[in-house]
């Protein structure tokens, strides 16, 4: 009864295509976004906005980029990690290179550099399908990490081998990277990219691409008759999807740990970003950010929990309760809900046409 | 009075071997403009091969067809889709995950023009382009009657609806020439007459030429301009109607007899089913 | 210029000189191949009979081997260890059977393997809490001395393991092509619904390939745990796995063989002939550069089957 959509006509195909159809859902939209923007600053701790707020949207834009590739285009790939770490050295060495670029021309063309690398890994996805796929992919993370490793050009031959990111304003007097800034600005900062970017992936996938890339997952033979070229569309899945994971990376390196390290981003976390999606939602845009919320929000649940039910747990125990814990809960969403959070999300509000009454 | 033109499509003598089949044995056949020419024959004569070889998914190993006045061996599938050949599979070939409206949406995907970029920003031109192209599909929608299933996703549909939807995604590609494999198969008489009244609508209406294959003889003398008979990979009659359901070759492989006194049952090599 | 020599000349002209070390590394390369192959064997056991890429297959050769060496460790003598480990291997071959592919039965192929990268996850962390995270050293007495056999020095440890390797995949095979049970698998792997309508028990040939897997898994375990210690790394090595499988074909026994082999021998050979070049460790990515390399000229493998899709 809460969620009726009664009296809600649409007069025009544009009113019927907008993201946000219904006006309950437009309404909790713009309050989500206002809650971002102005509660979220104001009351959160530094804790609160460094380790929880910071990181859930870093983790949410590699996931919608992977859902670009996988969820919407039906690509699977285990070379998130890897591309995430494409974007983060790309962007300290263009830091590093040109010190008077600003941090956001340096993440476009970190973007776009990482774009041309997926381009590169993404051209074998025309013969190879499934889980041929996959383990291609992997052949992507693997080298791309090794390679950062190995050759010390990319960490511009620094004696420690830990580099830490140089600090970066915006507007010239907002720092948002190193040791200066602000947590705010650094929340600020990537909330504003993340959001565009979303905003920017809705567009895609509401249109002719993304219906391209849904056709070829679903068929991919028969998508070619319908005028398809399925190799360009691949591709095109294989650019945007590393272009957004490139970014994520270079904000994860730059404002989340402000240190560039390429064991930030091994094969663990492509598969940590893989769950994110196929818990949040496979082909949804808000089931990146509820996938990421997910996992980002359980392993502090773990953490806490003992502490909050009255007894210590030693720590490896946690990490081996959070690994059970998530295969676990992968199993049981694949099992009960394959379309993840965000189907159960629509589920919801379906109820919610009729709650509180029976029928 | 429909003008029946020139022959659009002609294929020059294909042959089509699979591993040791002869799926098609040098066919030549011709299809002509604003047509509606209806394939039969036994199960396996390589009448979907034959649309296949058409449409670009089957390379043949020799012969050549020739689609406005250009003459190839075989073209890719998004080829022929360019150059205005589209068409619907005998198993529907839709897309499950999208809904009906989203699926005839892909069939306007040639004439959608608009970069990635101003895709990313959606307002502006890719809106304005989104836009008019779905008026032309909702036209599309309101002509095939199914407008309640328009956000239904295609994966729940009946079979018989589903076959609309391939119908209405072929017709959003605005084909010169539209390939039906069996688009009546597994419908009822009153769905069939449905159908029926689509294709010769748009024959009529659009001019567009028609290739469609078919068990249904009733629906084939009902609506066809002309028959082609294939078995075994070979053609055995090629014309009007009434001519190809007099022929004897014809009777004897796929029709049978018209009149039977005594129930007799078919010898084996002849048990084809026949829907009257 | 230096990297272009480094890539196409020096690696030859070292090979060229040394002969002998050559063939030792190869056969080096072909006995950690082997090692390769047993893992992949479980793989294509599963995959062959129940359509499922079991991305979990490492966690389980992991958790087999945990299991065991957890059990020595506690005093069981080898072959108690073994029967008790073996029948932890069946239990969880049930536990799967029920709580995973049961409720998943007709999902799509990457439903399934997406479930087995969950399942991956949850053993490696419940072996890890039930037997620790520390490397457990295992010994079962198989001989580890050097042998030089005609002039190429060769340890004993590797011939016991070709031999193991050798039997199982000589059991397998006979087990696959002529026994009841066999072609039930094959039926099964080939089409669920129709194996069922035949009346095939599901279920049961489920848990009997998975334990078979678990078993093969077991014997691969107890290998890589006697020469490298039984650790976490393990569950890495299984993803070297994958790019056996690719060049094997996921359907072939003899092609999991050969595949381990070529990865075996590939990997060790570009180690120790390129490796120098690229500051080594070579091996973390060569392997699936190769995969993917053969991948490109046959999507399907060298053994597998052509799918061939019909519209």
């Amino acid at each position: 009864m809460l969620y009726r959509e009664v009296g809600q006509f649409k007069t025009s195909y544009a009113a019927d295509q907008a993201i946000f159809p219904i006006s309950q859902d437009r309404w909790l939209a713009l309050a989500a976004l206002a809650a971002a923007y102005l509660v979220i600053p104001a009351i959160g701790s530094e804790y609160w906005l460094l380790t929880i707020m910071v990181p859930f949207l870093v983790y949410a834009l590699a996931a919608l980029g992977l859902n670009l590739l996988t969820g919407y285009a039906g690509q699977v790939s285990l070379g998130t990690g890897g591309f995430m770490a494409v974007g983060a050295f790309a962007t300290y060495k263009l830091t590093t290179a040109f010190p008077e670029l600003n941090i956001l021309f340096a993440l476009l063309l970190a973007g776009i550099i990482t774009a041309l690398v997926g381009v590169l890994f993404g051209f074998p996805s025309l013969r190879i399908k499934g889980f041929y796929l996959a383990v291609a992919t992997l052949a992507a993370q693997f080298f791309l990490i090794w390679m950062f490793n190995k050759f010390p050009w990319f960490y511009n031959y620094s004696a420690s081998g830990v580099i830490s990111a140089p600090p970066r304003a915006v507007f010239g007097r907002v720092f948002v990277t190193g040791a200066e800034a602000d947590p705010r600005a650094r929340y600020l900062f990537v909330l504003t990219v993340v959001v565009l970017l979303a905003l920017a992936a809705k567009g895609l996938v509401r249109g002719r691409i993304g219906r391209a890339w849904m056709a070829i997952r679903d068929m991919d033979v028969a998508a070619e008759i319908i005028g398809i070229r399925p190799l360009r569309s691949k591709l095109l899945a294989f650019a945007l999807s590393s272009f957004y994971c490139g970014i994520a990376g270079a904000m994860w390196a730059f404002i989340y740990t402000s240190a560039v390290e390429a064991s930030a981003f091994e094969i663990d976390r492509s598969f940590q970003i893989l769950f994110m999606i196929i818990i949040g939602g496979l082909g949804s845009i808000l089931g990146s950010f509820l996938g990421a919320a997910f996992i980002v929000l359980l392993p502090i649940l773990l953490d806490n929990a003992p502490r909050l039910a009255g007894f210590e747990m030693p720590v490896n125990l946690v990490s081996n309760l959070q690994s059970m814990v998530f295969g676990a809960l992968i199993i049981f969403f694949l099992i009960v809900e394959p379309n993840g959070l965000a189907r159960l999300w629509v589920i919801g509000k379906e109820k919610l046409r009729l709650w509180p009454f029976p029928h | 009075m429909k003008r029946i033109g020139d022959p659009v499509l002609a294929a020059d003598r294909i042959t089509l071997i699979f591993g040791g089949i002869t799926a098609l044995n040098q066919i030549s056949l011709e299809i002509r403009d604003h047509e509606i020419l209806a394939m039969i024959g036994p199960n396996g004569a390589g009448k979907t091969s034959m649309l296949n070889v058409i449409n670009g998914f089957y390379h043949p190993q020799s012969g050549s067809i020739t689609w406005k006045g250009e003459s190839r061996r075989h073209m890719r599938p998004y080829q022929a889709a360019a150059q205005g050949i589209a068409r619907t599979f005998q198993n529907v070939a839709l897309f499950r995950g999208m809904t009906t409206l989203d699926n005839i949406m892909t069939g306007r995907l040639l004439r959608m023009r608009r970069n990635f970029l101003w895709q990313a920003l959606y307002f502006g031109p890719a809106e304005k382009e989104e836009l008019a192209h779905r008026a032309y599909v909702e036209q599309i929608i309101d002509f095939l009657e199914i407008q309640s299933i328009r956000k239904t996703p295609v994966g729940r549909l009946p079979y018989g609806l589903q076959k609309r939807v391939e119908l209405g995604r072929a017709l959003a590609m605005e084909p010169e020439l539209l390939l039906l494999d069996e688009p009546m198969a597994g419908m009822n008489v009153e769905e069939k007459e449905d159908m029926c009244r689509f294709i010769l609508d748009i024959n009529d209406e659009f001019g567009t030429t028609i290739a469609l294959i078919e068990h249904d003889m009733g629906v084939v003398m009902d609506i066809s301009d002309r028959v082609i008979v294939l078995d075994y990979g070979r053609k055995i009659a090629d014309g009007p109607p009434d001519e190809v359901r007099a022929n004897p070759e014809v009777v004897a492989a796929y029709l049978g007899e018209p009149d039977q006194g005594e129930v007799r049952a078919p010898p084996a090599a002849q048990r084809h089913s026949v829907a009257m | 210029m230096d990297v272009l020599a480094a890539v196409f000349v020096t690696p030859f002209a070292n090979m060229w000189g040394n002969p002998e070390f050559v063939v030792e590394v190869i056969i080096g390369g072909l006995l950690s191949g082997v090692m390769y192959s047993l893992v992949a064997l479980g793989f294509v056991l599963i995959y062959k009979a129940s359509g499922v890429f079991n991305f979990a297959q490492g966690t389980m050769v992991l958790f087999a081997a945990l299991t065991f060496v957890g059990l020595i460790e506690h005093g069981l003598p080898i072959w108690a260890a073994f029967l008790i480990a073996i029948a932890v291997v069946i239990l969880l071959a049930v536990a799967i059977e029920r709580l995973v592919l049961r409720p998943l039965v007709n999902q799509e192929q990457i439903i399934l393997f997406m479930a087995t990268i969950g399942l991956a996850f949850f053993l490696e962390g419940f072996g890890q809490l039930v037997w620790g995270g520390d490397v457990h050293p295992l010994d079962i007495g198989i001989p580890k001395a050097p042998l030089i056999i005609g002039g190429v020095l060769v340890n004993e440890f590797d011939l016991v393991a070709a031999a193991v390797a050798g039997s199982l995949v000589a059991a397998l095979a006979l087990f696959f092509q002529h026994t009841a049970v066999g072609r039930a698998l094959r039926a099964v792997a080939d089409d669920h619904q129709a194996a069922q309508s035949v009346g095939i028990p599901l279920r049961s040939i489920w848990v009997i390939v998975w334990s078979v897997a678990g078993v093969v898994g077991l014997v691969a375990g107890i290998m890589w745990g006697s020469r490298l210690g039984v650790q976490f790394s393990i569950s890495l090595v299984a993803l070297k796995a994958l790019p056996v499988l690719i060049l094997g074909g996921f359907t072939s026994v003899p092609g999991a063989i050969v595949g381990g082999l070529i990865i075996g021998v590939g990997e060790k050979l570009a180690e120790v002939f390129w490796g120098p070049a690229f500051g080594g460790a070579i091996e973390d990515w060569f392997a699936y550069a190769l995969a993917l390399a053969f991948l490109l000229f046959r999507p399907h493998g060298l053994f597998g089957e052509r799918i061939i899709e019909r519209v």
